[in-house]
Parts: structure tokens; C-alpha cells; sequence
């Protein structure tokens, strides 16, 4: 018998509805931006951009990191995923307060909807921290990752209850402090806290597995740990008592060394990896990373500028940069291995059979690429320069983007065996 | 790994470790033999087959798929015969373990 447990993945029921579903969420997210390309010039507080950020935040991005975290934490822990029930439950729970929500940001429905949406969301969690909890509490091995996956949970279930107050708070107002000030906090507690610190967390493990790169470097990763989490800490602890001020940068500098820390590893990980050809999919986690540091440049300009274009900005270098960056390449890093591992594992060996990269289209996601870059760029510029044509334009390939990346994910998802 | 002539199973360990050579890690697309996963064959108890082997990293998610693999193939050279893995982690699996052939199609 094996020495050790591997091969601990749940049951694809439990995994491939979160991806399915978080791509059709992305094609809605830039079918928003075609149809109220406007909202994006102007204040952030407005309707339809709100109903946007929450479909890139939680349809998108939490969507297919729930997924992806309930395939690789088994893998990650070398043990079984605490409850696969409620991980289904989390993603009916997710997919029906993500549509409440959003449908009520659109129309700007305050109320019930929104709150009871926020709810459903805040379920779907605590679902997810208790089988992060019950999953990771007990590995032995790789005590940083398993801090930054348990941490980023934490966070997601405190930004969510944040939002359902500032939901409730819409309606019925009871905080004293200023709502937009609260909002900051909020979106920075759920980008610093779940979706930095979940991302470091698994890429510091799956990073050095895709290229069998080694480092010498890993003691460092504690030290990127507690600066995120201390630079964030600050951050929505003062800024909850004294308001937003200049110490943000402080605090800022505190993240961004950590972020540093972090990529200084993975640097060092790639320097001595053993897999020389680099695949296609890490060129968007080069692009995710330029788009990080992008965003953590662009913070002083939303302090100081009075333009509320920089904050804009800032948001589509975060959600449609470093976030769906990773998202667009990584899912054929992982989507393919589900599928296949189901579909052909018993097989191996026996006879033929394909591969997992040939689960895909590589030539759709060669095109899914560039047309990517064309639209983040233009959509960025659009933005800064308050060019309502090129937002637009930028929104059309947008939905070409998203419609590529739905389409290769539906040929994975729906492959039939082939023997 | 090397199978000596005076091997008193040689004959058996050479037809298993070519049979090996039909396993591929699904993620790196190279054979676990050249890949320098297995560290040994043991035929030295009656109608039962023991691989002893590693895996390029212990989390590998393709671990199941390729000790799946490994008793696929041998079950049909030697139909007869228990097919035992035994995964092991120590010595942690290096590149120097790969062969010639294996770097040069990972391009090391």
C-alpha cells in the first residue's frame, strides 16, 4: 500500500459547477460592461459599477477559487476534503446570492434582496472556512500555506459580514462613520485579505509542482505572511477609527513588502526549476503579477487625485488583471487534470489515450491571450482618458475574451472519453 | 534504475521495466521510467510483484493516475501476479535521477 495518502480529490461534482458556473459569470460581467460602458466613468459609487465589482468578485474570481481550493486542498494536505455535501452546498449557496446580490446592485433594489443575497453568500463562507478549517487544520506539512489558505478564508467570511452591514446600512443607515470610507475597507479587506493571501498561499505550493523548481527561499514566506496581515490589520483598524489618511501608505508599504517577499520566492523558484519549457498558461501569471504591481502603484494616485478615474482604474488592474489573469490560465493548469483524472485515470497504461492538455483548445487560449491583453489595455486607457468609444470598443472584446474562455471551458467540462 | 544480468529475476524485472516505459506523468509527458520514479522491482515473493517508487513531488495530483499506471501495465504482462506499489519519499526524487532520454525531453 502507498506510504502516504494521494490522489485525495473529492468527487467532481463537487468541482467543476464552480468553474462552469464562474464562466458564465465572467461572459455576464463583460455583457454588463458592453451594455453601461458609462458606468466606468465617474464616481465608483454608482449602481451598475457595483453590480459589476460584485460579479467579478464573487461570480468570477470566489466562484472558481471555491472550486479550485476544494480540488487542490486534499492535494495540497495529502487528505481527504472534510465534507464534499457542503461544498455543493456552498456553490448553490454562492450561485444564488451572487445572482440576488448583483441583480439588486444593478437595479439598485436596497432591502431584502440585497441583504438576503449578502446572506446567502456569508452561508456559503462559513461553509467554506469550516471544510478549509477541518481540511488544512490538521496537516502536519507546509504550515505557511496552510496559514495564507486558513487566513484567507477568515478574511472572506469578515468581508462579507462587512458587506451585509453596509447592505443593511443602505436601507437602514445605523453607522456613524462615513458608508464610502467603510467600502474601502470592505474591498480591501476581501482583495489583501481573501483573494491576496489565498492566491500567495497556493501558488507558493502549486508554483515550484508546475515547474519542479526548488528554493532555498521558503523561510521567507512567514515574513510575507505577517506583512500582509499586519499591514491590512492597521489599514482597517485605523482606518475604522480615524477615517482613511496618509498612514495609508504606511500600511500599504507594509503589504507591498510582502508581496515582494512572495514574489522574491517565486523568482527564485523559476531561477532553479528543473522544467525548462515554460507553458503558455504562465504567461498570465506574468501578467497577473505586472498588473499587481500596477495596482499597489496606482494607490497614491486614488489618494491624491481628485479624478475618481485612478480608483477605476486601480479596480480594472485588480479584477480584470491580477485576478482574471491567473484566473484565464490557470484554469487549463487544473481544469484539464479534474477532468481527465475521471474521465482516464483508470485507463493509463491500458491503452491510448489523450493527454490533459489535449483536453483543451491550445489554439483558442493562444487567441484567448492576445485578445486579452488588447482588452485590458484599451480598457484601461478608456478609463484614464475618459474615452467613451474605447471603453465600448474594449467591451466588445471583452465579450470575445470571456465567450473564447467559456467556450474552451465547456469542451473540458463536457469531454467525452475517447478511446 | 539498472537490473544486473546475474539477477536471478532478470529476466522478469527486464520485461515489467519495459512495460513501465507505456506509463506516462500526464503533466510533465515523459515515462516514469526515464522520468527516474522507480526505484525498484521485487519479484522475490511467489505470483506478487512489488514496484517500489516515488513521485516527482508527494502532493502530485497525477499520484493515483500513475500508480494506477504502473499495475495496468503489469497486470497485463504478468496477469497472474499481485501488483504491489509501495510509494516511498526517501531518497526525494531529484532530476539527477532522470535519464539522458528524460532530460532531454523535459530540454534540462
Amino acid at each position: 500500500m502507498p506510504a502516504i495518502n494521494i490522489g485525495k480529490a473529492p468527487k467532481n461534482n463537487a468541482v467543476l459547477p464552480f468553474y462552469g458556473t464562474a464562466a458564465v459569470f465572467f461572459l455576464v460581467l463583460t455583457g454588463m460592461l458592453l451594455v453601461s460602458p458609462t458606468a466606468l466613468v465617474g464616481h465608483y459609487f454608482q449602481p451598475h459599477l457595483l453590480a459589476m465589482v460584485h460579479t467579478a468578485a464573487l461570480g468570477w474570481g470566489t466562484m472558481v477559487i471555491f472550486g479550485a481550493s476544494y480540488q487542490l486542498l486534499p492535494v495540497i494536505c495529502e487528505r481527504d476534503l472534510y465534507n464534499t455535501s457542503i461544498a455543493l452546498l456552498s456553490y448553490f449557496l454562492l450561485t444564488f446570492g451572487a445572482v440576488l446580490l448583483i441583480l439588486s446592485f444593478w437595479l439598485f433594489r436596497t432591502g431584502m434582496t440585497m441583504i438576503g443575497g449578502g446572506s446567502l453568500i456569508l452561508i456559503a463562507a462559513l461553509l467554506y472556512l469550516v471544510n478549509v478549517w477541518k481540511t488544512a487544520g490538521s496537516c502536519k506539512k507546509y504550515s505557511v500555506q496552510r496559514c495564507f489558505i486558513i487566513s484567507s478564508a477568515i478574511w472572506l467570511v469578515l468581508t462579507v459580514s462587512a458587506g451585509i452591514l453596509l447592505a443593511v446600512n443602505l436601507r437602514y443607515p445605523f453607522i456613524p462613520g462615513n458608508h464610502l470610507e467603510i467600502l474601502k475597507l470592505h474591498a480591501h479587506a476581501g482583495l489583501a485579505g481573501w483573494f491576496l493571501q489565498l492566491i500567495v498561499g497556493v501558488s507558493s505550493k502549486l508554483v515550484p509542482m508546475f515547474l519542479l523548481g526548488r528554493s532555498t527561499r521558503e523561510k521567507w514566506l512567514p515574513w510575507a505572511f505577517w506583512l500582509q496581515n499586519a499591514g491590512l490589520i492597521l489599514f482597517i483598524g485605523d482606518g475604522y477609527l480615524n477615517g482613511i489618511t496618509s498612514r495609508v501608505f504606511l500600511y500599504e508599504m507594509l503589504i507591498a513588502a510582502g508581496v515582494v517577499v512572495w514574489l522574491l520566492y517565486l523568482h527564485d523558484v523559476y531561477k532553479n526549476r528543473v522544467k525548462k519549457k515554460i507553458e503558455f498558461q504562465m504567461k498570465y501569471v506574468f501578467i497577473s503579477t505586472l498588473a499587481l504591481l500596477i495596482s499597489l502603484l496606482l494607490i497614491p494616485a486614488i489618494y491624491y487625485g481628485a479624478d475618481h478615474q485612478w480608483a477605476i482604474v486601480y479596480g480594472v488592474f485588480v479584477f480584470l488583471g491580477w485576478i482574471s489573469a491567473v484566473i484565464l490560465g490557470m484554469t487549463f493548469k487544473t481544469l484539464p487534470f479534474i477532468v481527465w483524472n475521471e474521465r482516464y485515470k483508470s485507463m493509463n497504461g491500458k491503452v491510448k489515450i489523450p493527454m490533459p492538455k489535449q483536453l483543451y483548445k491550445e489554439h483558442v487560449l493562444n487567441w484567448q491571450f492576445r485578445y486579452y491583453i488588447a482588452a485590458l489595455t484599451l480598457l484601461a486607457l478608456g478609463v484614464l482618458l475618459h474615452l467613451g468609444i474605447m471603453i465600448r470598443t474594449s467591451g466588445l472584446i471583452w465579450a470575445f475574451v470571456a465567450a473564447l474562455y467559456c467556450y474552451n471551458v465547456m469542451v473540458v467540462i463536457f469531454h467525452k472519453r475517447r478511446v | 534504475m539498472e537490473i544486473s544480468i546475474t539477477d536471478a529475476f532478470y529476466k522478469d524485472k527486464q520485461k515489467a521495466l519495459i512495460a513501465l516505459y507505456r506509463v506516462v506523468d500526464p503533466e510533465l509527458f515523459v515515462n516514469i521510467v526515464d522520468l527516474g520514479l522507480v526505484y525498484g522491482i521485487d519479484f522475490a515473493r511467489e505470483k506478487s510483484i512489488e514496484v517500489t517508487m516515488t513521485l516527482s513531488t508527494p502532493h502530485c495530483p497525477m499520484g493515483e493516475a500513475i500508480t494506477m499506471g504502473v499495475r495496468n501495465v503489469l497486470s497485463i504482462e504478468f496477469p497472474a501476479s499481485k501488483i504491489e506499489v509501495k510509494l516511498v519519499f526517501d531518497p526525494k526524487w531529484d532530476h539527477w535521477m532522470m535519464s539522458e532520454e528524460g532530460r532531454r525531453q523535459l530540454g534540462i
